[in-house]
């Protein structure tokens, strides 16, 4: 299933591409597209499909086991969390704080206001899979 | 933390009285994906061929896997291989005859590894070398110094001249090198940062000889920022300061600036310290590279700053 999914990191940005990738399992996990179970492509396949140093994947891999959204079993590989670990309300919104500055300066641009912005902020969250509860 | 595989202490060189390296300090550590960059002239070059001790230094020190490569026995030296920009390879000699020469230089050498990148690359190996297209001989330069399977490889512009398809087929040879090969050490210099940006895990950055900037690329990203301050009114407050700031313009109440902060949660209070509204962006390497060399050929930065 995750082998089918397209990652894609922009390696002149200045995001660092294990943030990238990061960002885009948890796209993919907030849509549904990886479901929990779902197995996440190995370290050694991934550096060879993205291009990439494969340091760049274990860094991703292990910073979302540490924010929960996956687990690595011992000799089997990396799976999407049954339930994404909940962070506290402030690590949430600090985390979505800086998810957002992206969006907000170029919704800036746009010349949107912060109303239009989060108007388009609804819309794609309500397009997405319900939350587990 | 690894120990040092590359190291060099105040070293320096110059021709006919002019610099190329000056009292350069350089640490590698071993599995480290390591990217000299700079612009020509820098001494990037010179940097590695001192390494390589195809150069004497005029003072200080340069050692691979430990030792000076002067004077280090053939078992040593066969653990670190080096291509050169020009590559001065047999130009009579077929690609599999070089690589069969090479096979007996080399003790750890892998001959099925061997015929596994010549395939990668698409080189052609029964043609002599000397007819072979610039970006093709590169490869076969690039194909026995990894097939040598050393604990150091070092590369100098490996992709210069490449065209994009060999460049990608160049990057996954050496994703290879990384991902089945963890220990080994990648040293390579180049001044168009781009595509190997892809593989690089550390960067030094080299202008006029000297160290201006190295670290770990995701600590350096992480830690500098393009910023944009929009006070209330018509200008800063008296007395307005932002520390770190490399450059920094004020043009009535807006300050652009480039910040490189200790920490990147220093980014975080910016905007309640000040009271102003605040946009970030995010730098790439290329552009700290040109920030950074600018602000040093003004003085307003102190050189050989090193992050990690």
């Amino acid at each position: 299933m995750s082998d089918l999914l397209h990652f894609q990191v922009d390696a002149a940005s200045g995001v660092p591409a294990y943030r990238q990738l990061m960002d885009q399992v948890r796209y993919y996990v907030a849509s549904g597209a990886l479901a929990p179970g779902d197995k996440l492509p190995s370290i050694r396949s991934l550096a060879k499909r993205m291009h990439l140093n494969p340091t760049t994947i274990t860094k991703a891999y292990s910073e979302l086991q540490h924010l929960g959204v996956v687990v690595n079993e011992q000799g089997k590989g990396v799976f999407v969390a049954d339930r994404v670990a909940s962070l506290s309300e402030d690590q949430r919104f600090a985390e979505l704080r800086r998810l957002a500055t992206g969006f907000a300066s170029a919704a800036r641009q746009l010349g949107a206001t912060p109303e239009e912005a989060s108007r388009a902020l609804r819309v794609e969250m309500e397009r997405l899979e319900p939350a587990p509860e | 933390m690894e120990p040092a595989i590359i190291e060099t202490r105040g070293l320096t060189k110059s021709f006919d009285g002019i610099s190329a390296v000056d009292d350069l300090d350089l640490t590698i550590r071993g599995g480290c994906a390591y990217g000299l960059i700079g612009r020509n002239g820098a001494g990037k070059t010179t940097t590695l061929r001192l390494l390589m001790a195809l150069l004497r230094p005029d003072s200080g020190s340069a050692r691979v896997l430990g030792v000076n490569l002067w004077t280090a026995p053939a078992s040593i030296r066969e653990r670190v291989t080096y291509v050169s920009q020009d590559q001065n390879l047999y130009a009579w000699m077929t690609s599999r005859e070089l690589q069969h020469y090479a096979s007996h230089l080399y003790s750890r050498w892998d001959a099925r590894y061997a015929d596994h990148l010549a395939r990668q690359f698409s080189l052609p190996l029964d043609v002599p070398v000397g007819v072979l297209s610039g970006g093709e001989k590169r490869k076969a330069a690039i194909l026995i110094a990894l097939a040598a399977r050393p604990d150091v490889i070092v590369l100098d512009e490996p992709a210069a001249g490449l065209d994009p398809v060999a460049r990608r087929e160049l990057i996954d040879a050496l994703v290879e090198v990384l991902t089945d090969r963890p220990d080994s050490t990648l040293l390579f210099s180049s001044h168009i940062i781009s595509d190997l940006e892809r593989i690089v895990d550390h960067v030094g950055m080299m202008d006029r000889g000297r160290m201006l900037l190295s670290g770990e690329v995701d600590e350096l990203k992480t830690r500098m920022r393009r910023l944009q301050l929009i006070f209330e009114g018509d200008h800063p407050p008296p007395g307005f300061r932002l520390p770190g700031a490399i450059r920094l313009e004020i043009d009535g109440p807006v300050v652009s600036a480039i910040v490189r902060a200790e920490d990147e949660s220093e980014f975080a209070g910016l905007e309640d310290r000040y009271g102003a509204r605040l946009h970030m962006f995010p730098l790439g390497l290329e552009e700290i590279f040109i920030e950074m060399a600018s602000a040093t050929r003004d003085g307003r930065v102190q050189e050989e700053e090193v992050v990690s």
